[in-house]
């Protein structure tokens, strides 16, 4: 017990000097090496960030952005589960299909934005789209490696224990491949949040991608840092929560899974 | 169809298919052979024209040297593949799928057991599939737990056991569903030679309290004739077959230092020597 709270202190310790570094050298290098309208001092940015959220205007873009993710994301682990399960369960489907994939992994989902507007508009749609298409093709992936892994003798050993296929499958096929979903679905969701800024950096109104776009034109590197710090500290606490939600909920699937 | 007399050669072709079966045969292979990858590269004919007769409540050990089909044998009888020619009957059901009726203690607990279970978990797995109650299966669980001496170890994980504790957890996993034959692939093959010992004792003394059929395979001439009341020799592969079959009648315990035993030991033993081709005495 002693030793998991130090270790625990140890951790927040390490991680707020490493923080307190970076803004120190921030803050050195705006202030003795750049032009203030470059690169803005953390304070600036700070006091500009405050401004608005007070106004209400920066969490009206996190919310909106945040709305994009989920849909994208959700549409995108449901749809690449449900294929990647397919792949991993049907070695014919998997041929077809995995040529296919090599073909699309390297197209990143910015280069899908102008295709995704002539399709979907400028709309929402097109947004879910992009932000789905960056977590479909990793969660089809990791699905189907998980699920091909499943060691031959587990699932033997239940066959023989009396159960049918379909209890194989949610039984044994499942938790095998949950090691497998649950990281995806954490590199996905970094997947994701690298596709919003694409998916609102054109032909958007709102949103985050939108903020740091704008403050371009208007030449407020304050505004821009505020909505790239927003992106990093949104994207690491919702890490943390996830990582977090698994170790209470789903350690015993996560630990120990050896396939040899 | 007689008893299979001691040293009886078999897998000779031309008996038929499916002869009537006397009341004691509790699993029967007729002619059955097994080619993998049949008519593609990578073919092998691991089985040909192998014969076999377990005799209901019997102690069937399958002795072989390595890679000469061994575990074909007993994933045919499990189920899990289906011969390429001939049958295979237990009573008078042909087996064509995996079945409660057969149940496999595997080599490899590690993969075998499910790691996400508990001990208690993964005992009460057979149960819960089919449809038992939560209590009942709890109940039923706990019963093979102590039967198998894990009782004090029933909610942990399978990576906290060791290998013998997995070993006994797999048995109380396979036991609890009641099979008429337990299968065991090198059930011990893994673990240290006084683990090994222990459990080959308790495995006789369930087999005793339980009645039940054993096909055990394994490669070590002594844990067969110590264990079976049939050692089995097979042929070395590819188209392997059983060569003969050797009955031993002493009770248990069995001193290995017997003299019948000794006997036996180097009959078996040099049945088997034949098979190797590579001469077992160097050492």
């Amino acid at each position: 017990m002693r030793s998991r709270l130090l270790r625990f202190l140890g951790r927040v310790a390490t991680t707020a000097i490493s923080l307190s570094l970076a803004l120190l050298a921030w803050a050195a290098f705006a202030h003795y090496f750049a032009y203030p309208d470059l690169v803005p001092t953390p304070l600036a940015t700070f006091e500009t960030g405050a401004q608005m959220v007070r106004s209400g205007a920066l969490l009206d873009h996190v919310a909106i952005s945040l709305q994009r993710i989920l849909v994208g994301y959700g549409a995108g682990c449901v749809l690449g589960i449900a294929i990647g399960t397919l792949m991993g369960r049907i070695p014919i489907v998997a041929q077809f299909a995995d040529p296919l994939l090599q073909l699309m992994r390297p197209i990143s989902p910015v280069a899908l934005v102008p295709l995704s507007i002539i399709w979907f508009g400028i709309g929402d749609l097109s947004r879910y789209f992009i932000i789905f298409y960056a977590v479909v093709i990793i969660m089809i992936m990791n699905t189907a490696a998980g699920v091909a892994a499943t060691p031959n003798i587990r699932l033997n050993a239940a066959k023989c224990l009396g159960a049918r296929p379909r209890q194989v499958f949610l039984h044994i096929v499942i938790p095998s491949a949950l090691p497998y979903i649950l990281t995806g679905m954490r590199v996905a969701l970094g997947f994701a949040f690298m596709g919003i800024v694409a998916a609102e950096m054109i032909a958007a109104q709102s949103g985050i991608g939108y903020l740091i776009m704008q403050s371009r034109t208007l030449l407020r590197t304050d505004i821009m840092f505020v909505g790239l710090v927003t992106l990093g500290v949104l994207g690491a606490i919702i890490d943390g929560c996830f990582k977090l939600a698994i170790n209470r909920t789903m350690k015993r699937f996560m630990e120990h899974q050896v396939n040899v | 169809m007689d008893v299979p007399a001691e040293s009886e050669p078999s897998g000779q072709s031309g008996s038929p298919v499916s002869p009537a079966l006397p009341a004691w045969t509790e699993l029967a292979l007729d002619d059955v052979s097994m080619t993998f990858n049949a008519g593609k590269a990578g073919e092998y004919a691991a089985l040909t024209n192998t014969n076999l007769r377990v005799r209901r409540g019997e102690f069937y050990c399958l002795l072989g040297p390595s890679g000469c089909g061994k575990s074909t044998v007993l994933n045919l009888i499990a189920g899990f593949l289906r011969p390429s020619a001939g049958t295979i009957r237990m009573g008078d059901r042909r087996i064509v799928a995996a079945g409660t009726d057969r149940v496999v203690v595997f080599q490899d607990a590690t993969n075998a057991l499910f790691p996400w279970l508990r001990t208690q978990e993964n005992v009460e797995f057979g149960l819960s599939i089919q449809g038992i109650t939560k209590d009942d299966a709890a109940d039923r669980a706990s019963e093979y737990l102590d039967l198998v001496g894990l009782r004090d170890h029933a909610h942990k994980y399978p990576y906290e056991l060791s290998g013998g504790m997995k070993q006994r957890c797999q048995l109380a996993r396979a036991l609890v569903i009641e099979p008429e034959v337990l299968l065991m692939d090198e059930p011990f093959g893994a673990l240290d030679s006084i683990t090994k010992r222990i459990l080959q004792g308790e495995l006789l003394r369930i087999w005793r309290e339980l009645g039940m059929t054993i096909v055990y395979i394994t490669h070590d001439v002594s844990e067969a004739v110590l264990l079976g009341d049939k050692v089995a020799v097979m042929r070395r592969g590819p188209g392997s077959s059983i060569k003969e079959e050797f009955v031993v009648d002493k009770l248990h315990p069995r001193k290995s230092t017997d003299e019948a035993m000794v006997a036996l030991y180097a009959r078996v033993e040099a049945s088997l020597q034949q098979e190797v081709g590579v001469s077992l005495d160097a050492v």
